[in-house]
């Protein structure tokens, strides 16, 4: 499974019908659960691991993951982004525990919680 | 359903590399223009670009000139690429490059303000928010952008492409929108072969997954001239992930070593350049070497520094971040050993090699109002990511020339109820609760094909006409089958799309493959029954023309012409 979501940090954009991870994934894998509004990956097999969505998160909720055929338990890659929004820190953790830091210059843009699709109502994203 | 019906002066199919780049030069030459983006994901972080870059790898250099760059791309290609089309790209390099800087693009520079070279086409940049940079570019210009709709098929009046047909992935609506010219600039395609990774790893492939051929397929369903499919896209990757290996080989010149340590290309491939020799030798060679037993094979970046792993690091963190914890998951420093590599599914782009639309030099194709740009559009192979800009900068030039003297064409009810019915299909048979193939299966139906006929890695991407015949022959049942596929969902019929354009993509490869008798391109396209280059009969390109009528794919070539003197076998 190459994403996972931390359920306790994700809040759902507070309500948001369309949230940055919903929107920025290349491959339309994210979807909110009709049922209970949570977001959830349809099919993770399908996931390109570009990370997007791991990068416009406002809560850092969602964490990517090597597939386990891949790479070994507990390696950790982390970004953080800078508030002044020109920097992105990469904490890397390797299966040891020790962490490593990457400062790299960026020029994120900003992201809106949520974006009207026209045309369409909240209740006609899941089909 | 619903119907959305829209009309647009400029229609630009796929807002990546190429469509934002066409978008906003399009409006900036003509303000009054509308110009409409039909994007099948959200042009923010789709395409090729949603992870990002971490180097423009097609630039001119101090001292370098377009017919230097040309002269480079002719021999990287084995002697056979449209100059014109090179020519005319490389060009436009610094105006698309200058222009993405000044929208916020981080370029390293030196402390004079030059941009630090890697090599002589090529510049390092913080690209990790490249797309969403010009994305934001092509909605300031005021292009309409349509979000999560995927194209399916063009409108075509009167032998004129009048704009295309798709649906909302997300709303489930059928757009019909009209357009006075059309820009295609959707990628690719991957998918097409058994991906190197199973399982949860099967989308962890160097090309986006998400790049299926959409292009390709409606231009083959329309009738369009497509070109050079046989140069397919294998390239040298690392091992597992499949990371570029650009960023190594280049960024700390790492040569390849085999499993004894012996530099086999400075040793077997010197004549054309050793680890520099043409990009589908440098696939052909550790190919060579795994098959004779002397894998597995390696670049050899033991020589560098902690700093410089570093630095290796950083890079792929702009571009390519699970490389990074690839190397911490599996307790692997790149300055202590060496990194491991292998050669890529099959890849039709024509962005690295030169499969596409059959253009001239504006960028037109052979059908009047469709203009290709990108990774689509053929002949002109090493654009990567600033020559997709400059085409996209050349079509929308000549597509902005187009529209003022054509108004919009009438469409017949009859097409749009067709095309309708084709695409919606799948959701019927599940809503009727029909027996069908699902979309995952017919894939694999498809890569199982390819895979074992057509030139997988399996076979050492080998080809010969017996094989290739049976792969004709078993991909030719397969448009029959298309009515069968069944979709739970507007997610699943994307899906089902896919597959079938990739199909269509597959069928005129397997054709291409098999009218090219010689190795032009070893590793690429390997033939065992004519294992040399022939200049004398092939030193031309393979086109093909799909009868929208018949069905029957015509096969033809086309001269090739030499514009830049010098041995076309020299990179210099």
């Amino acid at each position: 499974m190459p994403v996972i979501i931390h359920t306790d940090k994700c809040n759902e954009c507070h309500g948001s019908t369309n949230p940055p991870c919903v929107r920025m994934c290349p491959g339309d894998l994210w979807m909110k659960d009709p049922k209970t509004g949570k977001i959830l990956m349809r099919n993770p097999s399908d996931c390109w691991d570009c990370l997007p969505c791991v990068k416009v998160c406002p809560q850092e909720a969602i964490e990517f993951r090597l597939s386990y055929q891949l790479g070994f338990q507990t390696a950790r890659l982390l970004p953080h982004i800078h508030d002044t929004r020109d920097f992105i820190t990469w904490e890397l953790i390797d299966t040891k525990g020790n962490i490593d830091k990457f400062t790299i210059r960026t020029k994120i843009l900003p992201v809106e919680l949520d974006e009207k699709i026209e045309g369409v109502t909240p209740d006609q994203y899941a089909i | 359903m619903e119907k959305n019906v829209i009309e647009t002066d400029v229609l630009i199919i796929g807002g990546g590399t190429a469509g934002c780049l066409a978008a906003v030069e399009l409006k900036e030459l003509y303000p009054n223009l509308s110009v409409t983006i039909m994007e099948k994901a959200h042009v923010d972080r789709s395409g090729c670009l949603a992870g990002g870059m971490n180097a423009i790898n097609a630039y001119l250099n101090p001292g370098e000139t377009p017919e230097s760059f040309t002269k480079y791309v002719r021999f990287d290609s084995c002697g056979l690429v449209r100059e014109d089309l090179v020519l005319s790209m490389s060009e436009l390099f610094e105006y698309t490059v200058k222009k993405v800087e000044k929208w916020g693009l981080p370029i390293l520079c030196d402390e004079k303000g030059n941009y630090v070279p890697r090599g002589r086409w090529n510049i390092k940049i913080n690209g990790e928010s490249l797309k969403p940079i010009i994305a934001k570019a092509a909605k300031n210009a005021g292009a309409k952008i349509l979000n999560w709709v995927t194209a399916t098929n063009f409108l075509i009046s009167d032998g004129r492409i009048a704009g295309a047909m798709g649906f909302g992935i997300r709303n489930g609506n059928f757009f019909i929108v009209k357009a006075k010219a059309t820009i295609i600039a959707t990628g690719g395609a991957a998918g097409i072969y058994k991906p190197n990774n199973a399982h949860d790893a099967q989308h962890k492939t160097w090309y986006s997954p998400y790049n299926t051929g959409a292009g390709y397929a409606m231009g083959i369903r329309a009738g369009a001239e497509m070109t050079s499919f046989e140069m397919r896209y294998i390239g040298l990757r690392v091992k597992d992930t499949i990371a570029p290996t650009g960023t190594i080989a280049l960024g700390v010149g790492a040569p390849q070593i085999n499993s004894k340590g012996e530099k086999f290309m400075a040793a077997k491939y010197a004549h054309i350049g050793g680890d520099g020799a043409p990009t589908p030798y440098r696939s052909h060679g550790p190919l060579q070497e795994i098959k004779e037993g002397r894998g597995p094979v390696y670049l050899d970046t033991r020589h560098i520094t902690s700093q410089q792993a570093r630095d290796l690091k950083s890079a792929f963190l702009d571009m390519y971040p699970s490389m990074v914890l690839y190397w911490a998951a599996n307790e692997i420093d790149p300055s202590k050993e060496p990194v491991e590599v292998q050669t890529t599914e099959p890849y039709i782009v024509g962005g690295h090699t030169q499969s596409g639309y059959w253009v001239d030099v504006n960028r037109k194709t052979s059908i009047d109002g469709l203009y290709a740009a990108g990774d689509v559009s053929g002949g002109a192979p090493y654009k990567f990511v600033s020559g997709c800009w400059a085409e996209g900068v050349i079509a929308a030039r000549a597509a902005g020339e187009y529209v003022q003297k054509v108004g919009f064409a009438e469409i017949e009810d009859e097409i749009l109820k067709a095309e309708q019915e084709r695409v919606f299909n799948p959701l019927l048979n599940h809503t009727h609760k029909k027996d069908g193939i699902n979309h995952y299966d017919m894939e694999v139906r498809m890569q199982k094909i390819m895979e074992e006929y057509a030139g997988g890695a399996a076979t050492f991407y080998e080809v010969n006409e017996e094989r290739l015949q049976v792969a004709r022959r078993r991909l030719s049942t397969m448009p029959d089958q298309f009515q069968y596929l069944i979709a739970e969902d507007l997610h699943e019929l994307m899906k089902a799309h896919e597959v079938i354009d990739r199909v269509y993509v597959a069928q005129v490869l397997v054709e291409h493959m098999m009218y090219r008798k010689e190795t032009r391109w070893p590793g690429y396209c390997t033939r065992t029954d004519f294992t040399e280059l022939d200049d004398t009969n092939w030193l031309k390109f393979v086109n093909s023309r799909r009868d929208p009528e018949t069905g029957n794919i015509e096969m033809f070539t086309r001269p090739y012409e030499q514009i830049v003197p010098g041995d076309r076998y020299k990179p210099r």
